[in-house]
Protein backbone atom coordinates (compact mmCIF):
# COMPACT_ATOMS: atom_id res chain seq x y z
CA UNK A 1 0.00 0.00 0.00
CA UNK A 2 3.08 2.55 0.89
CA UNK A 3 4.26 1.98 -2.54
CA UNK A 4 1.52 2.04 -4.05
CA UNK A 5 0.89 5.32 -2.88
CA UNK A 6 4.44 6.96 -3.27
CA UNK A 7 3.94 5.72 -6.77
CA UNK A 8 0.89 6.95 -7.38
CA UNK A 9 2.02 10.30 -5.27
CA UNK A 10 5.06 10.45 -8.06
CA UNK A 11 2.42 10.17 -10.88
CA UNK A 12 0.20 12.95 -9.79
CA UNK A 13 3.41 15.20 -9.32
CA UNK A 14 4.13 15.01 -12.74
CA UNK A 15 0.59 16.03 -13.65
CA UNK A 16 0.74 18.79 -11.21
CA UNK A 17 3.76 20.40 -13.09
CA UNK A 18 0.82 21.60 -16.07
CA UNK A 19 -1.44 23.09 -12.89
CA UNK A 20 2.00 25.20 -11.53
CA UNK A 21 2.95 25.69 -14.59
CA UNK A 22 -1.09 27.17 -15.50
CA UNK A 23 -1.13 28.59 -11.84
CA UNK A 24 1.80 30.75 -12.55
CA UNK A 25 1.59 31.74 -16.09
CA UNK A 26 -2.05 33.01 -14.98
CA UNK A 27 -1.28 34.77 -11.84
CA UNK A 28 1.36 37.08 -13.29
CA UNK A 29 -0.31 37.83 -16.66
CA UNK A 30 -3.85 38.28 -15.20
CA UNK A 31 -2.14 40.95 -12.37
CA UNK A 32 -1.05 42.83 -14.91
CA UNK A 33 -4.27 42.81 -16.85
CA UNK A 34 -6.28 43.67 -13.87
CA UNK A 35 -4.25 46.55 -12.93
CA UNK A 36 -4.17 48.10 -16.50
CA UNK A 37 -7.63 47.21 -16.94
CA UNK A 38 -8.28 49.21 -13.42
CA UNK A 39 -6.14 52.32 -14.75
CA UNK A 40 -8.41 52.25 -17.89
CA UNK A 41 -11.44 52.26 -15.20
CA UNK A 42 -10.56 55.41 -13.60
CA UNK A 43 -8.95 56.67 -16.73
CA UNK A 44 -12.39 58.56 -17.21
CA UNK A 45 -12.19 57.58 -21.18
CA UNK A 46 -15.50 57.14 -21.96
CA UNK A 47 -14.84 54.45 -24.61
CA UNK A 48 -12.33 53.02 -22.99
CA UNK A 49 -14.51 52.34 -19.36
CA UNK A 50 -17.56 51.16 -22.21
CA UNK A 51 -15.29 48.83 -23.48
CA UNK A 52 -13.74 47.57 -19.97
CA UNK A 53 -17.04 47.48 -18.34
CA UNK A 54 -17.92 45.00 -20.96
CA UNK A 55 -15.20 42.99 -20.53
CA UNK A 56 -15.88 42.27 -17.14
CA UNK A 57 -19.22 41.48 -17.11
CA UNK A 58 -18.90 39.31 -19.75
CA UNK A 59 -16.19 37.36 -18.32
CA UNK A 60 -17.37 37.49 -14.40
CA UNK A 61 -20.78 37.30 -15.67
CA UNK A 62 -20.62 33.54 -17.68
CA UNK A 63 -18.83 30.14 -16.34
CA UNK A 64 -15.20 30.07 -16.03
CA UNK A 65 -15.87 26.55 -18.28
CA UNK A 66 -17.95 28.10 -20.94
CA UNK A 67 -15.18 30.54 -21.78
CA UNK A 68 -12.92 27.57 -21.50
CA UNK A 69 -14.96 25.32 -23.78
CA UNK A 70 -15.13 28.05 -26.29
CA UNK A 71 -11.88 28.99 -26.86
CA UNK A 72 -10.84 25.20 -26.88
CA UNK A 73 -13.87 24.09 -28.86
CA UNK A 74 -15.69 27.14 -29.81
CA UNK A 75 -12.52 29.52 -32.13
CA UNK A 76 -11.37 26.38 -34.08
CA UNK A 77 -14.88 26.93 -35.81
CA UNK A 78 -13.86 30.70 -36.15
CA UNK A 79 -10.71 28.94 -37.51
CA UNK A 80 -9.12 29.63 -34.81
CA UNK A 81 -7.07 26.44 -33.53
CA UNK A 82 -5.69 26.55 -29.98
CA UNK A 83 -3.63 24.41 -28.27
CA UNK A 84 -5.24 23.42 -24.85
CA UNK A 85 -2.65 24.72 -22.87
CA UNK A 86 -2.54 28.13 -24.80
CA UNK A 87 -6.32 27.99 -24.69
CA UNK A 88 -6.35 27.39 -21.21
CA UNK A 89 -3.41 30.01 -20.29
CA UNK A 90 -5.42 32.43 -22.48
CA UNK A 91 -8.63 31.72 -20.54
CA UNK A 92 -7.72 31.79 -17.16
CA UNK A 93 -5.87 35.13 -17.72
CA UNK A 94 -8.59 36.92 -19.06
CA UNK A 95 -11.04 35.90 -16.78
CA UNK A 96 -8.91 36.26 -13.93
CA UNK A 97 -8.12 39.18 -15.57
CA UNK A 98 -11.46 40.71 -14.98
CA UNK A 99 -11.58 39.62 -11.48
CA UNK A 100 -8.17 41.95 -10.93
CA UNK A 101 -9.79 44.73 -13.08
CA UNK A 102 -12.70 45.40 -10.81
CA UNK A 103 -10.50 43.96 -7.42
CA UNK A 104 -7.93 46.33 -8.57
CA UNK A 105 -10.44 49.29 -9.23
CA UNK A 106 -12.20 49.63 -6.19
CA UNK A 107 -8.92 49.27 -4.61
CA UNK A 108 -7.55 52.54 -6.14
CA UNK A 109 -11.09 54.05 -5.54
CA UNK A 110 -11.09 53.70 -2.08
CA UNK A 111 -8.10 55.63 -1.72
CA UNK A 112 -8.73 59.33 -0.42
CA UNK A 113 -8.83 62.11 -2.87
CA UNK A 114 -6.57 63.85 0.10
CA UNK A 115 -3.75 61.45 -1.35
CA UNK A 116 -4.11 62.93 -4.42
CA UNK A 117 -4.16 65.90 -3.23
CA UNK A 118 -1.00 66.07 -0.97
CA UNK A 119 0.75 64.37 -4.01
CA UNK A 120 -0.21 67.28 -6.54
CA UNK A 121 0.04 70.13 -4.34
CA UNK A 122 3.78 68.61 -3.77
CA UNK A 123 4.16 68.41 -7.35
CA UNK A 124 3.92 65.13 -8.44
CA UNK A 125 2.78 64.12 -11.85
CA UNK A 126 0.04 61.36 -12.55
CA UNK A 127 2.74 58.70 -13.11
CA UNK A 128 4.97 59.35 -9.65
CA UNK A 129 1.35 59.82 -7.82
CA UNK A 130 0.10 56.85 -8.91
CA UNK A 131 3.10 54.78 -8.44
CA UNK A 132 4.56 55.96 -5.15
CA UNK A 133 1.33 56.78 -3.00
CA UNK A 134 -1.95 55.23 -4.70
CA UNK A 135 -0.96 51.78 -5.62
CA UNK A 136 1.57 50.93 -2.78
CA UNK A 137 -1.61 51.85 -0.67
CA UNK A 138 -3.96 49.92 -2.40
CA UNK A 139 -1.72 46.47 -2.55
CA UNK A 140 -2.79 46.42 0.63
CA UNK A 141 -6.17 47.02 0.58
CA UNK A 142 -6.63 44.40 -1.98
CA UNK A 143 -4.65 42.10 -0.29
CA UNK A 144 -7.59 39.74 1.25
CA UNK A 145 -9.85 39.88 -1.73
CA UNK A 146 -6.66 39.12 -4.17
CA UNK A 147 -5.48 36.64 -1.83
CA UNK A 148 -9.20 34.78 -2.56
CA UNK A 149 -8.77 34.66 -6.05
CA UNK A 150 -5.23 32.89 -5.67
CA UNK A 151 -6.73 29.93 -4.13
CA UNK A 152 -9.94 30.05 -6.14
CA UNK A 153 -7.46 29.83 -9.06
CA UNK A 154 -5.96 26.56 -7.51
CA UNK A 155 -9.20 24.76 -7.36
CA UNK A 156 -10.01 26.62 -11.02
CA UNK A 157 -6.72 24.89 -12.14
CA UNK A 158 -8.92 21.53 -12.35
CA UNK A 159 -11.11 22.41 -14.96
CA UNK A 160 -8.64 22.37 -17.72
CA UNK A 161 -8.75 18.47 -17.46
CA UNK A 162 -12.45 18.98 -19.41
CA UNK A 163 -10.10 20.20 -22.53
CA UNK A 164 -7.65 17.04 -21.96
CA UNK A 165 -4.95 18.73 -20.33
CA UNK A 166 -3.08 16.20 -17.97
CA UNK A 167 -3.07 18.17 -14.87
CA UNK A 168 -2.78 16.74 -11.39
CA UNK A 169 -6.57 16.48 -11.28
CA UNK A 170 -6.00 14.29 -14.76
CA UNK A 171 -4.10 12.37 -13.22
CA UNK A 172 -5.49 11.62 -10.49
CA UNK A 173 -8.79 10.47 -12.59
CA UNK A 174 -6.60 8.38 -14.84
CA UNK A 175 -4.76 6.67 -11.72
CA UNK A 176 -8.61 6.29 -10.45
CA UNK A 177 -9.67 4.39 -13.56
CA UNK A 178 -6.94 2.45 -14.34
CA UNK A 179 -6.45 0.97 -10.61
CA UNK A 180 -9.53 0.76 -9.74
CA UNK A 181 -8.88 2.55 -6.47
CA UNK A 182 -9.96 5.88 -4.59
CA UNK A 183 -6.70 6.25 -3.12
CA UNK A 184 -5.23 8.89 -6.21
CA UNK A 185 -8.25 11.04 -5.48
CA UNK A 186 -7.29 11.47 -1.69
CA UNK A 187 -3.64 12.30 -2.89
CA UNK A 188 -4.53 14.66 -5.46
CA UNK A 189 -7.20 15.89 -2.45
CA UNK A 190 -4.15 16.29 -0.36
CA UNK A 191 -1.97 17.52 -3.20
CA UNK A 192 -4.81 20.71 -3.47
CA UNK A 193 -4.75 21.32 0.30
CA UNK A 194 -0.80 21.82 0.45
CA UNK A 195 -1.01 24.17 -2.32
CA UNK A 196 -3.51 26.29 -1.27
CA UNK A 197 -1.82 26.02 2.76
CA UNK A 198 1.14 27.93 1.06
CA UNK A 199 -0.67 30.61 -0.46
CA UNK A 200 -2.86 31.32 2.25
CA UNK A 201 0.69 31.60 4.45
CA UNK A 202 2.35 33.54 2.00
CA UNK A 203 -0.70 36.12 1.74
CA UNK A 204 -0.77 36.22 5.57
CA UNK A 205 2.65 36.90 5.46
CA UNK A 206 2.31 40.02 3.03
CA UNK A 207 -0.48 41.17 5.05
CA UNK A 208 1.87 41.27 8.63
CA UNK A 209 4.18 43.04 6.39
CA UNK A 210 1.78 46.04 5.30
CA UNK A 211 0.25 46.29 8.49
CA UNK A 212 3.23 47.72 10.34
CA UNK A 213 1.57 51.22 8.63
CA UNK A 214 -1.67 50.98 10.62
CA UNK B 1 4.29 87.61 -4.73
CA UNK B 2 0.71 86.76 -5.63
CA UNK B 3 -2.05 88.79 -7.76
CA UNK B 4 -5.30 87.60 -8.57
CA UNK B 5 -7.62 89.60 -10.36
CA UNK B 6 -11.55 88.87 -10.64
CA UNK B 7 -11.39 85.69 -9.71
CA UNK B 8 -14.57 83.67 -10.58
CA UNK B 9 -15.24 79.93 -9.83
CA UNK B 10 -18.13 78.02 -9.94
CA UNK B 11 -19.92 74.24 -9.04
CA UNK B 12 -22.56 74.06 -11.89
CA UNK B 13 -24.65 76.18 -10.73
CA UNK B 14 -23.54 77.50 -7.69
CA UNK B 15 -20.95 80.53 -7.79
CA UNK B 16 -17.97 80.00 -5.10
CA UNK B 17 -15.61 82.93 -5.93
CA UNK B 18 -17.35 85.93 -7.49
CA UNK B 19 -14.95 88.50 -8.41
CA UNK B 20 -11.97 88.22 -5.98
CA UNK B 21 -8.95 90.52 -6.55
CA UNK B 22 -6.41 90.69 -4.18
CA UNK B 23 -2.63 91.09 -3.99
CA UNK B 24 0.14 89.77 -1.40
CA UNK B 25 3.28 91.07 -1.19
CA UNK B 26 6.97 89.19 0.01
CA UNK B 27 6.62 88.19 3.20
CA UNK B 28 2.99 89.22 4.13
CA UNK B 29 1.00 87.10 6.59
CA UNK B 30 -2.64 86.69 5.59
CA UNK B 31 -5.63 85.06 7.36
CA UNK B 32 -8.55 84.92 5.78
CA UNK B 33 -11.95 84.27 7.47
CA UNK B 34 -15.28 84.35 7.34
CA UNK B 35 -18.77 82.27 7.27
CA UNK B 36 -18.92 78.55 6.27
CA UNK B 37 -19.13 78.74 2.53
CA UNK B 38 -18.33 81.70 1.69
CA UNK B 39 -15.28 80.64 -0.50
CA UNK B 40 -12.22 80.63 1.23
CA UNK B 41 -10.85 77.34 1.01
CA UNK B 42 -11.83 77.62 -2.63
CA UNK B 43 -10.18 80.63 -2.87
CA UNK B 44 -6.99 78.80 -1.37
CA UNK B 45 -7.32 75.59 -3.45
CA UNK B 46 -7.75 77.75 -6.69
CA UNK B 47 -4.24 79.54 -5.64
CA UNK B 48 -2.67 76.20 -5.97
CA UNK B 49 -4.58 74.55 -9.28
CA UNK B 50 -6.67 71.88 -7.08
CA UNK B 51 -9.39 73.80 -8.46
CA UNK B 52 -9.28 75.44 -11.66
CA UNK B 53 -10.99 79.01 -11.78
CA UNK B 54 -13.90 79.80 -14.49
CA UNK B 55 -12.34 83.35 -15.51
CA UNK B 56 -10.14 86.16 -14.00
CA UNK B 57 -5.83 86.09 -14.19
CA UNK B 58 -3.71 84.88 -11.06
CA UNK B 59 0.21 85.59 -11.12
CA UNK B 60 2.29 83.87 -8.79
CA UNK B 61 5.46 85.63 -8.58
CA UNK B 62 4.39 87.14 -11.90
CA UNK B 63 4.56 83.85 -13.20
CA UNK B 64 0.66 83.43 -14.98
CA UNK B 65 -1.10 80.33 -14.23
CA UNK B 66 -2.84 80.41 -17.04
CA UNK B 67 0.31 79.98 -19.03
CA UNK B 68 2.39 77.70 -17.01
CA UNK B 69 0.26 76.59 -13.78
CA UNK B 70 2.78 73.96 -13.08
CA UNK B 71 5.93 76.45 -12.44
CA UNK B 72 3.51 78.78 -10.85
CA UNK B 73 2.12 76.20 -8.68
CA UNK B 74 5.52 74.83 -7.32
CA UNK B 75 6.46 77.91 -5.76
CA UNK B 76 3.58 76.95 -2.87
CA UNK B 77 3.48 74.24 -0.36
CA UNK B 78 -0.05 73.63 1.04
CA UNK B 79 -1.17 72.46 4.08
CA UNK B 80 -4.58 70.50 4.84
CA UNK B 81 -7.36 70.36 7.22
CA UNK B 82 -7.09 66.40 7.09
CA UNK B 83 -3.37 66.69 7.08
CA UNK B 84 -2.68 63.98 3.85
CA UNK B 85 0.27 62.54 5.07
CA UNK B 86 1.32 59.62 3.14
CA UNK B 87 0.22 56.87 5.34
CA UNK B 88 2.11 54.02 3.97
CA UNK B 89 5.27 55.53 4.11
CA UNK B 90 7.37 56.79 7.81
CA UNK B 91 7.53 60.51 9.07
CA UNK B 92 10.72 61.02 7.50
CA UNK B 93 9.76 58.75 4.31
CA UNK B 94 6.61 61.42 3.77
CA UNK B 95 9.30 64.81 3.85
CA UNK B 96 11.79 62.79 1.78
CA UNK B 97 9.16 61.89 -1.39
CA UNK B 98 8.66 65.00 -2.72
CA UNK B 99 12.02 66.52 -2.81
CA UNK B 100 13.68 62.61 -3.83
CA UNK B 101 10.93 61.79 -6.30
CA UNK B 102 10.00 65.54 -8.21
CA UNK B 103 13.14 67.42 -7.20
CA UNK B 104 15.59 64.84 -7.67
CA UNK B 105 17.48 65.30 -4.83
CA UNK B 106 20.21 63.05 -3.63
CA UNK B 107 18.53 60.81 -0.42
CA UNK B 108 21.75 62.14 2.00
CA UNK B 109 20.33 65.89 1.25
CA UNK B 110 16.84 65.21 1.17
CA UNK B 111 17.65 63.10 4.42
CA UNK B 112 19.84 65.63 6.31
CA UNK B 113 17.05 68.55 5.27
CA UNK B 114 14.07 66.10 6.31
CA UNK B 115 15.81 66.31 10.06
CA UNK B 116 16.36 69.27 10.10
CA UNK B 117 12.96 70.30 9.37
CA UNK B 118 11.29 67.72 12.13
CA UNK B 119 13.73 69.80 14.52
CA UNK B 120 12.49 72.73 13.22
CA UNK B 121 8.57 71.38 13.98
CA UNK B 122 9.82 69.27 17.40
CA UNK B 123 9.45 66.08 15.61
CA UNK B 124 13.11 64.44 15.63
CA UNK B 125 11.76 61.40 17.87
CA UNK B 126 8.99 60.71 15.46
CA UNK B 127 11.04 60.50 12.43
CA UNK B 128 10.83 56.56 12.20
CA UNK B 129 7.04 56.40 13.28
CA UNK B 130 4.04 56.24 10.74
CA UNK B 131 1.44 58.69 10.68
CA UNK B 132 -1.12 56.43 11.82
CA UNK B 133 1.05 56.41 15.54
CA UNK B 134 1.04 60.51 15.41
CA UNK B 135 -1.44 62.24 17.46
CA UNK B 136 -3.48 64.94 14.93
CA UNK B 137 -1.15 67.67 16.34
CA UNK B 138 2.05 65.82 15.48
CA UNK B 139 0.19 64.94 12.10
CA UNK B 140 -0.08 68.35 11.23
CA UNK B 141 3.09 69.28 12.36
CA UNK B 142 4.71 66.60 9.99
CA UNK B 143 2.39 67.82 6.99
CA UNK B 144 3.94 71.37 7.53
CA UNK B 145 7.62 70.01 7.70
CA UNK B 146 6.83 68.00 4.49
CA UNK B 147 5.16 71.10 2.55
CA UNK B 148 8.13 72.95 3.91
CA UNK B 149 10.86 70.32 2.59
CA UNK B 150 10.18 71.45 -1.14
CA UNK B 151 11.65 74.93 -0.44
CA UNK B 152 8.25 77.03 -1.45
CA UNK B 153 8.08 80.65 -1.49
CA UNK B 154 4.65 80.63 -0.27
CA UNK B 155 2.67 78.48 2.32
CA UNK B 156 -0.98 78.00 2.25
CA UNK B 157 -3.00 76.71 5.07
CA UNK B 158 -6.22 75.53 4.86
CA UNK B 159 -8.35 75.27 8.26
CA UNK B 160 -5.06 73.85 9.86
CA UNK B 161 -6.39 73.04 13.20
CA UNK B 162 -9.91 72.88 12.35
CA UNK B 163 -10.09 69.05 12.62
CA UNK B 164 -7.66 69.17 16.06
CA UNK B 165 -8.50 68.37 19.67
CA UNK B 166 -8.46 71.58 21.26
CA UNK B 167 -5.63 70.53 23.36
CA UNK B 168 -3.76 69.91 20.18
CA UNK B 169 -4.58 73.45 18.23
CA UNK B 170 -1.61 75.09 20.31
CA UNK B 171 1.38 73.48 19.19
CA UNK B 172 0.36 73.99 15.36
CA UNK B 173 -0.29 77.04 16.11
CA UNK B 174 2.91 77.28 17.16
CA UNK B 175 4.60 76.15 14.51
CA UNK B 176 3.04 78.10 12.29
CA UNK B 177 3.47 81.68 14.28
CA UNK B 178 7.20 80.54 13.99
CA UNK B 179 7.01 80.66 9.93
CA UNK B 180 5.23 84.02 10.11
CA UNK B 181 8.66 85.24 12.09
CA UNK B 182 10.82 83.95 9.48
CA UNK B 183 8.91 86.41 6.86
CA UNK B 184 7.45 83.18 4.83
CA UNK B 185 4.93 84.29 2.51
CA UNK B 186 1.72 82.99 3.64
CA UNK B 187 -2.14 82.47 3.62
CA UNK B 188 -4.23 81.07 6.36
CA UNK B 189 -7.64 80.20 6.13
CA UNK B 190 -8.59 79.81 9.68
CA UNK B 191 -11.12 80.31 12.73
CA UNK B 192 -9.11 80.61 15.69
CA UNK B 193 -9.35 84.43 15.60
CA UNK B 194 -6.66 85.10 18.14
CA UNK B 195 -4.15 83.22 16.36
CA UNK B 196 -5.27 85.28 13.20
CA UNK B 197 -4.94 88.68 15.25
CA UNK B 198 -1.29 88.18 16.61
CA UNK B 199 0.17 86.52 13.41
CA UNK B 200 -1.33 88.30 10.32
CA UNK B 201 -0.14 91.88 8.56
CA UNK B 202 -3.46 91.08 6.97
CA UNK B 203 -6.80 90.03 7.14
CA UNK B 204 -9.37 89.12 4.71
CA UNK B 205 -12.87 88.91 5.28
CA UNK B 206 -15.05 86.67 2.97
CA UNK B 207 -18.08 86.67 2.35
CA UNK B 208 -20.73 85.14 -0.66
CA UNK B 209 -17.50 84.39 -2.44
CA UNK B 210 -15.81 87.96 -2.33
CA UNK B 211 -13.19 89.70 0.04
CA UNK B 212 -15.64 92.27 1.62
CA UNK B 213 -12.93 93.47 3.82
CA UNK B 214 -8.64 93.34 3.45
CA UNK B 215 -7.13 95.22 6.23
CA UNK B 216 -5.12 95.37 9.03
CA UNK B 217 -6.38 92.75 11.93
CA UNK B 218 -6.71 95.70 14.74
CA UNK B 219 -9.08 97.20 12.14
CA UNK B 220 -11.04 94.09 12.07
CA UNK B 221 -11.33 92.93 15.33
CA UNK B 222 -11.32 96.14 17.32
CA UNK B 223 -13.50 98.23 15.05
CA UNK B 224 -15.46 96.38 12.24
CA UNK B 225 -16.51 98.51 10.08
CA UNK B 226 -19.16 96.51 8.58
CA UNK B 227 -22.05 94.96 10.63
CA UNK B 228 -21.60 91.67 8.92
CA UNK B 229 -18.43 91.42 10.19
CA UNK B 230 -19.24 92.46 13.12
CA UNK B 231 -22.46 89.78 13.79
CA UNK B 232 -19.80 87.60 12.45
CA UNK B 233 -17.41 88.14 14.94
CA UNK B 234 -19.89 87.90 17.87
CA UNK B 235 -21.16 85.00 16.91
CA UNK B 236 -17.95 82.62 16.40
CA UNK B 237 -16.26 84.63 19.96
CA UNK B 238 -19.08 83.50 21.68
CA UNK B 239 -18.66 79.59 20.56
CA UNK B 240 -15.01 79.87 22.33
Amino acid sequence: MFDYIINVSGYILEGSIVTFQLYFVTAIFSVIVGIAGALGKISKIPLLESILSLYTWIFRGTPLLLQLFFAYYGLPVLGITLQPFPAAALTFIINYGAYFTEIFRGGIESIDEGQYEAAKVLGMNYRQTMSRIVIPQTVKRVLPATSNEAINLVKDSALVAVIGLGDLLRSAKVAVTRDFSIVPFIIAAVFYLIISSVIVTVFRKLEEKYSVYE
Amino acid sequence: MIKAKDIYKNFGELEVLSGVSFEVQQGEAISIIGPSGSGKSTLLRSLIGLEEINSGELYIEGISVKESGKKAYEKMGMVFQGFNLFPHKTVLGNLMEAPVIVKGEKKAKAEAKSETLLKKVGLSDKKDSYPAQLSGGQKQRVAIARALAMEPDIMLFDEPTSSLDPELVGEVLTVIRDLAEENITMLIVTHEMGFARDVSDRVFFMDHGKIISDTVPEKIFVNPESERIQSFLTKILSQN
